[in-house]
C-alpha cells in the first residue's frame, strides 16, 4: 500500500533508526535529467508523519547544493554525544566528494551544515556505506578501485582497505558485514565482489561467477548470517540476484530468478533476514524470501521503473522506492486498501478545476467523486509469509483467580530438537501477609480455637486501642465458644474486662492526683471482708471469684471515695457502696442504696442514718436506683464513657443490654474527638451489633488496603460466631455493609488464589450487592462444588450454568422486574414444573423445555438453546421473573428455605449411589443418628443435623462417581473405623485424605466428616 | 510468590502467540503460527485437549473469549485477513461467524463489556478497526474505522462499562446508558481513544508520547474508582500509564512505568486493575504494581512462569 510520495527525482536515505521522528532525505540524482533539464541541485528532508493520512510529506528542510548526488547514506555519528542531534548526512557526489552535513542543522535551516568534506575520491562517489558497529567510520567507492575508509573523527585522512583490486574498476557498491564489524565488502559493474578484512588490511577473498554476464548493481550482506551476501545482476540477459556463501565461494548458493529485465537495486531488510526487496528494469518491485528464493510480494507500481529502493530502518513495514518517473513513493508491505490513493486522485482533479466558485452560485464545488472503477479498490494481498516483526513471540495475561498465562516458545538446547510451546499457568500472590492471616483466620474457624486467637490477637495487639478490642471480643469468644458460662453472663464478663481496664484508668488518674492516700487503701482492705460474706450468696460462682479478684486488686490501689463507690455500684456491690457512703458521711445516698440494696441493709443503713450528705454521683445513684439508663447514656459526659458502659453493663436488663450499648455507640461516633469515635467500637461489639461495627471501623479504616481489610474481617468473624452463638439463632443476617465488605474480601481473596476460601466468605443475600455479582458468579463457577455445598436448597436437576444465569440476572437486574413480563420458557419450565409434573402444565414454546432437560442431564449439560433467546438486545433489558428467585442462589441458605418444588425434582433426577458406596451414606447416617440420640444440649444437635444435611454433597458426588479411587479408598477406610468405634483411627485417617486430596474435591463434605467424628468421638457413642 | 501450578504443552508446531483462560479460570485457548487454535481444559492441574480449531489459513496472532453470559464463544484472528468467531454447541466447536472485512493481518481482538451485548473490535494492518456486533439469529453488524491507525492497528482493548458524569454507584432500576469506548495502539505510534456517539465510532483522544510502534494496550477494569487507567507499551521500549480523572474523559495524563531495553510486545491488567503484567523481548515477564505515592515498582521477575514478589513498602499500611 502507498503511504506517501514525493515529486522528485532524487535519491534518498532514511533517517538511522534511533532517530525519531522518522525523515527521509534526498539529494538531487547525478544520474538523471527530468524534461525540465534543469541541473539545480538540493539536498531535501521530509518528514514521514503516518498520523497525517494525506499523500503529502511535510518537508522539514532544504539545501541548495551545488553538486548532485549519486550516493546518500544517514548515520547516527554524533546523535548520543549531541553534537549531531540527528546523525550525519553522507552524500557522494559527482566530482568525487564525500561531503558530511548535519541533518539537525539542515532541518533547523541554518547555514553552516556542512561538517566536513573531501575531494580525495577520483570520479564520482556511487558507493557509500556506514558501519554498523562504529557509526564514526564510513566506506566509499569511486572509480579506479578506489576504496577509502573515513573516520568521521578524524575525516581529513581517509584509509584504504588494502592495496587496490586489479584490474581497476569503478566501485559501484560497498557494504560492511552486519556481523563482523572489520569486514567490507564492494563490487563493481563487472560482476566482481571483493572482501575485505580491516584488519589484515588486505583482500580476503573475491567473488564471481564466470558467466561474464554480471552486472553489478546492488550488493548487500545477509543480516544475520555473517558469511552470505547477495549480488544483483542490472544486466538483461541474467537479471538475477546471486546469493553466496563465502564458505563456497566458487559458484553461487543460489540464484533469485523472477525478474525479466535487469535488477537495479536491491535492499535485505534488517527486521528480518527473509526479506529482500528488488526492482528492476521490468518495473517491478519484489520482496524475496532469500533463503527459499521464493517470491513473497510484488509491491503494485506504475509502469517505471525503480533505480533506488531502501526499508526504512525505524519502521520495519515502510520502504521507499525513487523512480525514474519523478517520484519517490513510500510504502507499506503489509498491504492494505489504497482507498487514500483513490481520494488523492480525485482531489487533485477537483484542484485543478479550482474549486473556489467557478461558476460563481456562491458555493464552492464539492469534491470531485472519481467514478467507480471496474475493478473495485485493488487490494493488496500482504506478504505471504508474516514479517518478524508481527509475529509476537511472548505475552503473559492475567486471569481470574490471580492467575498468570504466560507463552514460552523456548529455543531447544539442540537445534535439532523440536521446539517446545508451553503456556504456564501461574498464581501470583502479591498479598503474602494477607493470606497467611487469612488462612489462620479460616483455621481458626474450623478449629474453633477463638479465644487462642484472640489471645494471640490480644499479645501482637500493635497499639492499645487495638489490645482493647481484641479483650472484648476475647470474652465474647471464651463465653461462646467454650461453652462454660451461661450465656446471659456475657455482660457480666464483657464488664470483668472492661473493669479489668477501667483499673488501669484508675491508677492513672489516681497517681495524676492523690499521691499516696494510706489512709484509703486500708479502707479498701477492711471493705474486702464483708465482700466475701455479700458475694456468698450471689448465685455465679465464676463470676463472684472473678470479682473478688478485681476487687483485690481495687484495695490495693488507693482510691478516693466517689472512685470507690462508683467502683461498688458499678460491680453491684451495694453494700460496699453503702458502707463506703456512711464512712464519707452521705447519708441519703446510702439510704437510697441501701433501698435498692434489699431489706436488710436497708435496716443497717438506717441505723447509721443520722447525718445527711452531698455527693456528686447522686445521678449515678438516681440511675441505678431508678433503673433508668437512657437518660444517663444520653447525658453522660462522653469522656466518661467508659464508666457509663461499665454501669450499664452491671445494671441493664438484658432485653436492654443492646439498645443502651447501641446508643453509647452512636454518641461516640457522633463525637468530634477522633479518639472517641473509634472507641465506638467497643460498644458495638458489646453489643454484638456486626453492621455497625463495620461502618464505625471502616469510617475510621482505609478500606482498600488487604491487611485493614483483614484486620476487620478477622473482628467481624469472631463477633459475628459469638453472637450467633449466643442467641442461638442462625446465621445472622448480614447488612448492606458488611455484606460489601465481605464481598470486597472475598474477591481479594480470590484475586490472591485462595477460591475455595473466598467462597465461604461471600455473603448470601447478596442481591443487595449488585456490584459483588461479577466476583460472585465467577467464584461460584470456578469452583462448583463448593457451590454445590452451599446451595443445599436448590434443584438439583438445575445445571450450574443454569443457576449461574440465574445469579447473573438476579445481580444484574434486580430492580428490573417488568410487571407484564413473560418468561422464556426453556428456563422457567424447568423450575416451576420438575418433569414428572403435568406435562401439560409446561409452557410449550420455542426450544421446549424438553431439549433443555434433555441437555441438563448431560455430564456437562450445556444451555443449548437458551442463550438464544437471551443474546444481546432482549436479554439485556429482560429480567427473570419472580417466580424463579426462590430457587436461584441469591436466596438465604438457612435450613428453613427448601423450596417445595425442589424436593421431588430432586428424587426424580437423582441417580442412586452405586452399591458398592452405599455402605458409606447407611454408616455415616447412622453415626449421626446415634450421636443426635445421646447429644444433650441443643446446639450439639443443631450441629448434627446440619451436618447430615451437608453430607448430601458427599452421596451426590457417590452418585455421579466423580470421586477419585484415593478418597473412596480412605472413606470406605473411615466407615469401618466407624464400625469398630474407633473415630481416633478415623480422625487421623481423615487428615490423610485431606491432605493427599485435591481440596475443591473434598472441601464440600470433608469438614463435615470430621465434625460427625469429633463429636462421635466426645459423645463416645 | 509467582509460582507455576500448572504447565501445558499445547503441542503447536510453531510459535504460540497468545494464550487465554476463559472467564472462569478453567479453560485456556491458545493459538499458533501453525495456524491452529486449541482450547484445554485446565480444571485442577489438568490439560485436556478439549479442541482443536482449524480454519485459518495464517498464523493466529490473538484470541478472546466472549463473557460466559452468551455461551462459550471464542473469537479468534489471523494473518490471513479472518477473524473467526467459534461457538461451542452440545460439545463441539464450531464456526458461528467468519469475518473477512479486512485487507491485511488482523492483528487484535477484544470482547467489549458484557453490558453491551456481543460486540467485537478488531484491529488490521490495513490501518482499519472494525467492530462486529451480534445483532441475533446469525447476524452481525459490522462498522468499520477506516484509517484508524496507519499502516497498522496492533491491539485493541475496550473501555469498562461505565457511565460518564457517575462513574460510581448506579441507580438501579434503569438501564444505564452506557457510553462505549475502547483504546486502540498502532504503527502510528499513537494511542487513540474511540467512542460511539450516535451509533458512530469517533477518535475521541489521541495520546502521543511513544516513538514508535506501539505494541499493546490494555484498560484496567474498573474497581469502583472514578479514574480510568490505560497502559501502552511499544517497540521503543517504554511503557506508559495514562490516567484520566475527568468524568467527561477530557484530560489524561502520562506517567512513564518504565523504559525496558528491547521492545515491549504485550500488557496484561490483573481482574483487580492494580498489577500490571509487562511481556518484553526475550520472553521477560515483569509484574508492577502502583506504591502509595502513586509510583509504579517492580515487583517480580517472572522467568519461566515462576518468580519472587518483592512488596513495596507502603508505610500507610500496617498503621491503623
Amino acid at each position: 500500500m502507498k503511504l506517501k510520495e514525493i515529486n522528485r527525482t532524487a535519491i534518498q536515505s532514511w533517517s538511522p533508526a534511533q532517530h525519531h521522528p522518522i525523515y527521509l532525505a534526498t539529494g538531487t540524482s547525478a544520474q538523471q535529467l527530468d524534461a525540465s533539464f534543469s541541473t539545480n541541485a538540493s539536498l531535501e528532508l521530509f518528514e514521514l508523519d503516518l498520523a497525517d493520512p494525506s499523500l503529502d510529506m511535510k518537508s522539514c528542510g532544504s539545501l541548495p547544493s551545488a553538486h548532485r548526488y549519486h550516493k546518500l547514506v544517514w548515520g547516527p555519528y554524533g546523535m548520543d554525544a549531541q553534537g549531531h542531534p540527528s546523525g550525519v548526512l553522507i552524500a557522494g557526489g559527482e566530482n568525487g566528494n564525500v561531503i558530511l552535513y548535519d541533518a539537525a542543522k539542515i532541518m533547523a535551516g541554518e547555514s553552516d551544515v556542512i561538517v566536513a568534506e573531501s575531494v580525495r575520491h577520483t570520479g564520482p562517489v556511487r558507493a557509500l556505506d556506514v558501519n554498523h558497529f562504529q557509526s564514526n567510520l564510513v566506506a566509499s567507492g569511486g572509480n579506479e578501485s578506489e576504496i577509502y575508509i573515513w573516520d568521521m573523527n578524524n575525516f581529513g585522512s581517509p584509509m584504504t582497505p588494502g592495496p587496490k583490486a586489479q584490474p581497476q574498476e569503478d566501485i559501484g557498491c560497498v557494504a560492511w558485514n552486519k556481523q563482523v564489524h572489520h569486514i567490507l565488502a564492494s563490487a563493481c559493474p563487472s560482476g566482481r565482489a571483493s572482501v575485505w578484512d580491516l584488519r589484515k588490511n588486505d583482500l580476503i577473498i573475491k567473488v564471481s561467477d564466470h558467466s561474464n554476464r554480471m552486472h553489478c548493481s546492488g550488493l548487500a550482506w545477509n543480516p544475520e548470517v555473517a558469511t552470505q551476501l547477495v549480488l544483483a545482476s542490472e544486466d538483461d540477459r541474467l537479471p538475477v540476484i546471486q546469493m553466496w556463501d563465502l564458505r563456497f565461494a566458487s559458484s553461487p548458493l543460489k540464484i533469485l530468478e523472477h525478474h525479466t529485465r535487469g535488477v537495479l537495486a536491491i535492499a535485505w531488510s534488517l527486521a528480518d533476514p527473509e526479506l529482500l526487496l528488488s526492482c528492476g528494469k521490468d518495473s517491478r518491485i519484489l520482496c524475496w524470501n532469500p533463503n527459499t528464493g521464493e517470491v513473497l510480494y510484488e509491491l503494485p507500481t506504475g509502469s517505471q521503473w525503480c533505480f533506488d529502493i531502501q526499508w526504512c530502518p525505524r519502521n520495519p513495514a515502510v520502504l521507499s522506492a525513487a523512480g525514474f518517473d519523478g517520484h519517490i513513493d513510500i510504502y507499506s508491505i503489509m498491504g492494505g486498501s489504497s482507498q487514500a490513493q483513490s481520494q488523492r486522485h480525485a482531489d487533485q482533479i477537483s484542484n485543478s478545476f479550482g474549486n473556489l466558485d467557478p461558476f460563481g452560485t456562491g458555493q464552492p464545488l464539492p469534491p470531485l467523486q472519481l467514478p467507480q472503477t471496474p475493478a473495485a479498490p485493488a487490494t493488496v494481498n500482504p506478504l505471504k509469509k508474516p514479517p518478524k516483526w508481527i509475529r509476537r513471540p511472548v505475552g503473559a495475561s492475567f486471569a481470574f483467580g490471580g492467575k498468570l498465562v504466560s507463552l514460552e516458545n523456548a529455543r531447544p538446547p539442540q537445534p535439532q530438537q523440536p521446539t517446545s510451546h508451553v503456556v504456564h499457568v501461574s498464581q501470583v500472590v502479591t498479598e503474602t501477609a494477607f493470606l497467611e492471616r487469612s488462612d489462620r483466620l479460616q483455621a481458626t474457624l474450623s478449629s474453633g480455637g477463638f479465644v487462642d486467637f484472640c489471645q494471640e490477637k490480644i499479645s501482637a495487639a500493635a497499639n492499645e486501642f487495638e489490645r482493647t478490642v481484641w479483650s472484648f471480643l476475647k470474652v465474647g469468644a471464651s463465653i461462646c465458644f467454650k461453652e462454660e458460662f451461661p450465656v446471659k453472663h456475657t455482660r457480666f464478663l464483657f464488664f470483668f474486662i472492661s473493669d479489668f481496664w477501667l483499673l488501669g484508668e484508675f491508677r492513672k488518674r489516681r497517681s495524676q492526683q492523690v499521691p499516696g492516700a494510706p489512709g484509703l487503701q486500708q479502707r479498701g482492705g477492711r471493705l474486702q471482708d464483708q465482700d466475701f460474706n455479700f458475694y456468698a450468696d450471689f448465685p455465679y460462682n465464676i463470676f463472684l471469684n472473678i470479682t473478688i479478684d478485681i476487687k483485690k486488686k481495687i484495695s490495693f490501689f488507693s482510691l478516693d471515695v466517689d472512685g470507690l463507690i462508683t467502683q461498688a455500684l458499678l460491680t453491684g456491690d451495694f453494700q460496699g457502696a453503702v458502707e463506703l457512703c456512711l464512712h464519707d458521711n452521705r447519708m441519703a445516698d446510702s439510704i437510697i442504696l441501701a433501698i435498692a440494696g434489699g431489706a436488710d441493709l436497708l435496716e443497717k443503713t438506717q441505723r447509721k442514718y443520722f447525718t445527711k450528705a452531698n455527693s456528686k454521683i447522686t445521678k449515678l445513684i438516681s440511675a441505678v436506683v431508678m433503673k433508668d439508663w437512657h437518660d444517663i447514656l444520653k447525658t453522660c459526659d462522653l469522656q466518661n464513657w467508659r464508666e457509663a458502659m461499665a454501669a450499664v453493663m452491671t445494671y441493664a436488663r438484658p432485653e436492654e443490654f443492646s439498645s443502651l450499648c447501641d446508643l453509647l455507640g452512636s454518641r461516640l461516633e457522633a463525637a468530634e474527638d477522633p479518639q472517641l469515635q473509634s472507641q465506638a467500637c467497643l460498644c458495638y461489639i458489646c453489643a454484638g451489633n456486626v453492621e455497625k461495627l463495620v461502618s464505625c471501623w471502616s469510617r475510621a479504616q482505609d478500606g482498600h488496603c488487604p491487611l485493614s481489610l483483614q484486620d476487620l474481617v478477622e473482628k467481624v468473624v469472631v463477633l459475628r460466631r459469638a453472637v450467633e452463638l449466643t442467641q442461638r439463632s442462625g446465621p445472622a443476617a448480614i447488612g448492606i455493609l458488611l455484606a460489601e465488605k465481605m464481598s470486597q474480601y472475598a474477591s481479594l481473596l480470590a484475586s490472591q488464589g485462595g477460591l475455595s476460601t473466598a467462597i465461604t466468605y461471600l455473603p448470601d443475600n447478596t442481591n443487595q450487592v449488585c456490584s459483588t455479582a461479577v466476583s460472585m458468579v465467577r467464584l461460584v463457577q470456578g469452583s462448583p462444588t463448593q457451590f454445590r455445598g452451599r446451595q443445599r436448597g436448590h434443584p438439583e436437576f438445575l445445571d450450574a450454568e443454569i443457576e449461574q444465569i440465574f445469579y447473573f440476572y438476579d445481580f444484574i437486574f434486580p430492580q428490573q422486574l417488568p410487571q407484564n413480563y413473560t418468561p422464556p420458557a426453556p428456563i422457567t419450565a424447568p423450575i416451576l414444573a420438575p418433569p414428572g409434573a403435568d406435562p401439560q402444565a409446561q409452557p410449550m414454546s420455542t426450544g421446549g423445555p424438553q431439549d433443555v432437560l434433555q441437555g441438563l442431564q448431560g455430564p456437562q449439560a450445556p444451555y443449548s438453546g437458551m442463550h438464544q433467546t437471551q443474546l444481546p438486545s432482549q436479554s439485556m433489558n429482560a429480567s427473570m421473573p419472580n417466580s424463579n428467585m426462590e430457587g436461584a442462589p441469591g436466596a438465604p441458605t438457612g435450613d428453613a428455605i427448601q423450596p417445595l418444588q425442589s424436593i421431588p425434582a430432586e428424587k426424580i433426577m437423582k441417580k442412586p449411589i452405586p452399591d458398592e458406596h452405599l455402605v458409606l451414606k447407611t454408616t455415616f447416617e447412622g453415626l449421626i443418628q446415634k450421636c443426635l440420640a445421646v447429644a444433650a444440649d441443643p446446639q450439639t444437635k443443631r450441629k448434627l443435623d446440619d451436618a447430615n444435611k451437608r453430607l448430601e454433597a458427599l452421596y451426590d458426588k457417590l452418585r455421579e462417581q466423580t470421586l477419585s479411587p484415593a478418597i473412596i479408598g480412605g472413606l470406605h477406610s473411615i466407615a469401618r473405623t466407624i464400625e469398630s468405634r474407633s473415630y481416633a483411627e478415623g480422625l487421623n485417617i481423615h487428615t490423610h485424605i485431606v491432605g493427599s486430596s485435591n481440596f475443591s474435591e473434598t472441601s464440600a463434605f470433608m469438614p463435615v466428616l470430621k465434625v460427625v467424628l469429633t463429636q462421635a468421638n466426645k459423645l463416645g457413642v | 510468590m509467582v509460582s507455576v501450578i500448572n504447565t501445558v504443552d499445547t503441542s503447536h508446531e510453531d510459535m504460540i502467540h497468545d494464550a487465554q483462560m476463559d472467564y472462569y479460570g478453567t479453560r485456556l485457548a491458545t493459538c499458533s503460527s501453525d495456524r491452529t487454535v486449541k482450547i484445554f481444559d485446565v480444571r485442577n492441574g489438568g490439560q485436556i485437549l478439549v479442541a482443536d480449531l482449524r480454519g485459518h489459513e495464517g498464523p493466529v496472532w490473538q484470541v478472546a473469549w466472549a463473557h460466559p453470559m452468551f455461551g462459550n464463544i471464542l473469537a479468534s484472528c489471523s494473518y490471513d485477513r479472518k477473524v473467526i468467531i467459534w461457538k461451542e454447541e452440545n460439545g463441539t466447536w464450531d464456526k458461528m461467524y467468519e469475518y473477512t472485512g479486512h485487507e491485511s493481518s488482523v492483528n487484535s481482538v477484544c470482547w467489549g463489556p458484557y453490558e453491551f451485548g456481543l460486540i467485537l473490535a478488531c484491529g488490521s494492518s490495513d490501518g482499519a478497526i472494525s467492530l462486529l456486533t451480534f445483532t441475533g439469529d446469525q447476524q452481525w453488524d459490522v462498522k468499520k474505522i477506516s484509517n484508524a491507525h496507519t499502516i497498522g492497528c496492533n491491539a485493541v482493548s475496550w473501555a469498562p462499562a461505565v457511565v460518564p458524569g457517575s462513574l460510581i454507584d448506579q441507580p438501579s432500576g434503569q438501564k444505564p446508558n452506557y457510553v462505549k469506548r475502547f483504546v486502540s495502539g498502532g504503527c502510528d505510534n499513537l494511542v487513540k481513544l474511540w467512542k460511539e456517539e450516535d451509533g458512530q465510532w469517533k477518535e475521541d483522544q489521541k495520546l502521543e508520547a511513544h516513538s514508535d510502534w506501539v505494541r499493546d494496550v490494555g484498560w484496567a477494569p474498573s474497581i469502583g474508582l472514578p479514574t480510568s487507567t490505560i497502559a501502552s507499551c511499544s517497540q521503543d521500549g517504554r511503557v506508559f500509564i495514562w490516567t484520566c480523572d475527568d468524568p467527561a474523559g477530557n484530560t489524561w495524563t502520562v506517567k512513564l512505568l518504565h523504559k525496558f531495553n528491547d521492545v515491549v510486545w504485550h500488557v496484561s491488567w490483573s481482574i483487580t486493575g492494580n498489577i500490571l503484567a509487562v511481556s518484553g523481548g526475550d520472553n521477560k515477564v515483569t509484574l508492577w504494581k502502583e506504591s502509595m505515592d502513586g509510583q509504579w515498582a517492580c515487583i517480580s521477575d517472572v522467568s519461566k512462569g515462576q518468580g519472587a514478589v518483592s512488596t513495596i513498602t507502603d508505610t500507610q499500611q500496617n498503621e491503623q
